[in-house]
């Protein structure tokens, strides 16, 4: 098991930079997940740690010893990539006893982990065929399978579920946590998936444009996201966004909104005028809330279990509600709809996160 | 320094040998033949500066070069242009409409393969001789023949017949390119009521205009070194009266039958000068005839 | 409007008796055009393998029947051509075939060593200047052999190689032949590059990924590179013309030529059935490794 310290970390190509200044600390045996929008750089770190890439700027340290000018096989780590790489020529048994045989080891011990992997990943019918004889789950599982082998102090996985369909990498997903369960080693996962996010990680690291945007478990960054990039980037559907402005003086500020009467803010740690106010679409209520106001029904998507209900406010703003009672709503409906201060996130005109003193707004 | 080291130790490692090669056997004889054509060089005693002399001999008073170059340039100008065309043609024969060509394709490819051994410029000496099997056929159909090859006004033409003979190579180029041309684009064009010439114009030559070009370029290269058949047809001389004297053929005389390595050293450097004038032309010109696919605006 | 109101379960229906009808029209006309196609072709062929067949037939032709004779069929069979074609030049052909097979075997060998080093740098490993020599190689696959010809005689000459197999083989374990790097390089690329990581990851040195990983899922283009450099080492003419000197060394395309030079009027039986032999290791090889070949030159886009 390790932990990861990363220090003013930087990639860059020529002038581009991918990476910029990254701090982070990883700790030992959490399973931390990168998540971020295609081009992050959340894959170009990954494979900064795995040393597949070289570091342009700062320091890794993997369990405090600078890393950076180690090759790969000497960081005593394993990954799991997008598209397997399995070696193709060799079979199953032979993919997990590869790396175990550039190490000096015995025979007698290779064999012995390849069968643990077999048994933990129930692939050991498949253990004399080759890659391309077997479907995409048994892959995953022998990617798998040739990281456990290696017994390494950090896993690391690239994308591992998204050529996988739907049902499968569900199934996946709650293999890989119990995996994790079991083998209690420092994991580092790459994904673009949120709901990969949220369920696996025990931290996640929301990644922008080489930069960390919040670092911390799925509830915080669900409940308190620190901007609007993460407040926007987790959760679905996605979160209400409406622009506000701020009135009135500082003990007593009024928030003015397009569409809802004016109402006392609870003090708020910044004060700044032009703010944009968060809802989520499951804090909505019906003729309730203590703010309303009134919208028509654009569009009724039926998910089974909830529905996502499109309301257009008179304005033009829309606001998407998440409901989940036996209501029987239908397009052109007319709503009264509404909200409490206590879901509300405050973010300023930077789209940093406002703390706001909910308890003597009541 | 270290971390130069480690990050191209292995890159130059696995290069080494075909750096050593290029060293001592492209780059340094360029540059050594460079200097060689600016000497007299008889390989017994040690090269004499000539300065241009070699270069002023050939231009000014050496009618052989002359008579090479035109050999060689009719060689290219005939055998290049038939033989692209004749491997398109088939190429597009096979291409549509038949459903095994692997046979044909095979048939086809085989003359490419052996065109180069000595067995088959032999073969081509005899069918094309006074009482060769060429002459045999024409009686037949009552045309009286003659000595091909001993004729200086058709031997080169037996050497052009045996270079189209062997299309098989850019054949099965131009095959893999019409496989790359979408369908949909002919059945656009189908729809739209498109004769087939047109198709062929329109669609088919421009998808694979480079393809062409590079078959162009490599076809011209291949044709300018031209050797083995010249020299074991025209039994290694040029003859008959020069009609076969092939640049090659004249320079590797030059420098191993009469051993004048300077002068022939001068002529190489002409015959590489004369094939990158042609490639740097083909490139130059490519863009007004060559549109590739994945072009962006 | 009333017409179109059909009962299409009672009446015939003419509309589709006309669709049935065109269909098989079309048809026809398809078959006769590659019926015609296929005739053509077969009469190409023809025209193409005649040379090789009236050589075939030649070699086993008496003397007097073979110049003039359209035919493809000898009168009788002149099995003696072979076997006294054989040894019909001062040294036997089984010297000449073994100078050849050693020549062949071991510029195979380097070739396939050499090119898929400088392929594998060329295709894998980053280094300064890796875009620059690639270029240059590019360039020297264009570089005519008789522009270095004589400067490498010269550089031979003096190492003492001239007459000796050393000029023919020396220059393939130097990647000489740029094709094969050029056809290798498009084929390592193709491997996915995180097979590659994921031998790092296991502990792979470069010089193991070259060998457990790429040599291994190359096995295609190595052995279109095999046979290619096979078949031209052992029709190469003009370096064994140059080098070799003694009749003993010579290889097969040269033993081949001496029976012009002594062109008395009984040897052209012998001299086809000598070429025939030579041309024969080529044609097995052809016949046994065709898709390799074929797919070789369709990929590298050359030769």
């Amino acid at each position: 098991m390790s932990a990861l310290t990363l220090r003013n970390v930087g990639k860059s190509y020529g002038a581009l930079d991918i990476i910029k200044g990254l701090n982070l600390d990883i700790r030992d045996g959490e399973f931390l997940v990168l998540v971020g929008p295609s081009g992050c750089g959340k894959s170009t770190l990954l494979r900064m740690i795995a040393g597949l890439e070289e570091i342009t700027d700062g320091t890794i340290a993997i369990d405090d010893r600078i890393v950076n000018d180690l090759p790969a096989s000497k960081r005593n780590l394993s990954m799991v990539f997008q598209s397997y790489a399995l070696y193709p020529h060799m079979s199953v048994r032979k993919n997990l006893a590869f790396g175990l045989q550039n190490l000096s080891m015995s025979k007698d011990e290779i064999n012995r982990r390849v069968d643990e992997a077999a048994r933990i990943l129930q692939i050991e019918p498949l253990m004399d065929r080759k890659p391309r004889q077997l479907s995409g789950g048994q892959k995953q599982r022998v990617a798998i399978g040739r990281c456990i082998v290696r017994e390494p102090g950090l896993f690391l996985f690239d994308e591992p579920l998204s050529n996988l369909d739907a049902e499968l990498r569900v199934q996946m997903r709650v293999e890989l946590a119990a995996l994790y369960r079991r083998l209690k080693t420092t994991m580092i996962y790459v994904t673009h998936d949120q709901v990969e996010a949220m369920t696996l990680a025990s931290r996640i690291v929301v990644l922008r444009a080489g930069k960390i945007e919040q670092v911390g478990t799925p509830e915080e960054l669900y409940t308190r996201p620190a901007n609007l990039f993460v407040a926007g980037f987790l959760g679905s559907p996605k979160i209400n966004m409406l622009p506000a402005m701020v009135d009135g003086d500082a003990t007593a500020p009024l928030a003015k909104m397009a569409d809802f009467p004016a109402f006392t803010l609870p003090a708020l740690s910044t004060a700044a005028r032009d703010i944009t106010i968060c809802v989520r679409p499951e804090a909505i209520h019906l003729d309730g809330g203590e703010v309303q106001a009134t919208g028509t029904i654009r569009l009724v998507e039926y998910l089974g279990a909830e529905r996502l209900i499109h309301i257009d406010l008179p304005s033009g703003q829309t606001l998407l509600f998440h409901a989940t009672g036996p209501d029987q709503h239908v397009v052109g409906d007319t709503l009264q709809v509404g909200f409490d201060l206590a879901d509300m996130h405050f973010f300023d005109a930077d789209g940093v996160r406002m703390e706001a003193a909910i308890a003597q707004a009541a | 320094m270290f971390r130069f080291l480690r990050r191209n130790a292995a890159g130059y490692v696995f290069l080494s040998p075909w750096l050593v090669g290029f060293v001592f056997l492209a780059l340094g004889p360029i540059l050594a033949s460079l200097y060689m054509s600016f000497t007299r060089y008889d390989m017994v005693s040690p090269p004499v500066w000539d300065g241009l002399g070699n270069y002023q001999y050939m231009f000014e008073h050496d009618r052989r070069f002359w008579k090479a170059l035109q050999v060689t340039f009719t060689f290219v100008a005939f055998s290049v242009p038939l033989r692209l065309a004749m491997a398109l043609g088939v190429a597009m024969l096979l291409d549509k409409g038949l459903r095994t060509i692997g046979l044909y394709r095979a048939i086809f490819y085989l003359p490419s393969l052996l065109g180069a051994s000595i067995a088959i410029a032999l073969l081509w000496r005899e069918m094309f001789g006074v009482d060769g099997v060429v002459n045999g056929a024409l009686a037949m159909i009552g045309i009286e023949g003659r000595g091909w090859i001993t004729d200086p006004d058709t031997s080169l033409y037996t050497i052009v017949i045996l270079a189209m003979w062997q299309f098989g190579s850019p054949m099965l180029i131009f095959l893999a390119g019409l496989r790359g041309i979408p369908r949909d684009l002919y059945e656009a064009a189908e729809i739209d009521g498109t004769s087939k010439w047109r198709q062929f114009w329109r669609i088919t030559l421009p998808m694979l205009a480079p393809v062409v070009f590079f078959n162009l370029v490599l076809q011209t290269i291949e044709a300018f070194k031209t050797f083995t058949s010249a020299f074991i047809i025209s039994n290694g001389t040029g003859a008959p009266a020069d009609s076969l004297l092939f640049y090659t053929v004249y320079l590797f005389n030059e420098a191993f039958k009469f051993f004048r390595m300077g002068y022939a050293s001068a002529l190489a450097w002409v015959l590489l000068i004369i094939i990158a004038v042609f490639t740097a032309l083909a490139f130059a010109t490519s863009k007004y005839w060559v549109h590739y696919e994945n072009e962006r605006d | 409007m009333k017409t179109n109101v059909i009962d299409r379960s009672t009446v015939a229906d003419p509309e589709a008796d006309l669709a049935h009808e065109i269909r098989l029209r079309q048809k026809a006309r398809e078959k006769r055009a590659r019926l015609l196609k296929h005739a053509f072709l077969m009469l190409l062929s023809f025209v193409m393998l005649y040379p090789l067949l009236w050589l075939f037939a030649s070699s086993l032709k008496p003397e007097n029947e073979i110049f003039g004779d359209l035919g493809l069929w000898p009168s009788q069979f002149q099995w003696s051509n072979y076997t006294e074609g054989w040894n019909a030049l001062p040294v036997s052909f089984t010297v000449f075939y073994a100078n050849s097979a050693i020549v062949t075997v071991l510029s195979v060998i380097g070739n396939l060593l050499s090119c898929s080093f400088a392929a594998y740098a060329f295709a894998r490993l980053t280094f300064n200047g890796r875009t620059f020599f690639f270029a240059l190689m590019m360039m020297t696959m264009m570089l005519p052999y008789h522009v270095v010809l004589i400067p490498q005689y010269v550089l031979f000459l003096n190492l003492g190689w001239v007459d000796t197999y050393l000029p023919l083989i020396v220059p393939r374990f130097l990647a000489a032949d740029g094709f094969f790097i050029f056809l290798m390089v498009q084929f390592f690329r193709q491997i996915p590059r995180e097979l590659d990581e994921a031998a790092m990851i296991d502990g792979c040195s470069p010089f193991k990924i070259y060998w457990a990983i790429i040599l291994p899922l190359s096995l295609p283009a190595m052995g279109t590179a095999a046979i290619f450099s096979l078949i031209w080492v052992w029709e190469d003419f003009l370096a064994p013309l140059i080098y070799l000197n003694d009749i003993n060394s010579y290889t097969v395309p040269l033993a081949l030529r001496l029976f012009v030079d002594q062109e008395g009027q009984s040897a052209f039986g012998q001299m086809f059935a000598m070429s025939v032999l030579s041309l024969v290791p080529v044609l097995l090889f052809f016949v046994a490794f065709q898709k390799l070949i074929i797919r070789g030159i369709a990929t590298s886009g050359m030769k």
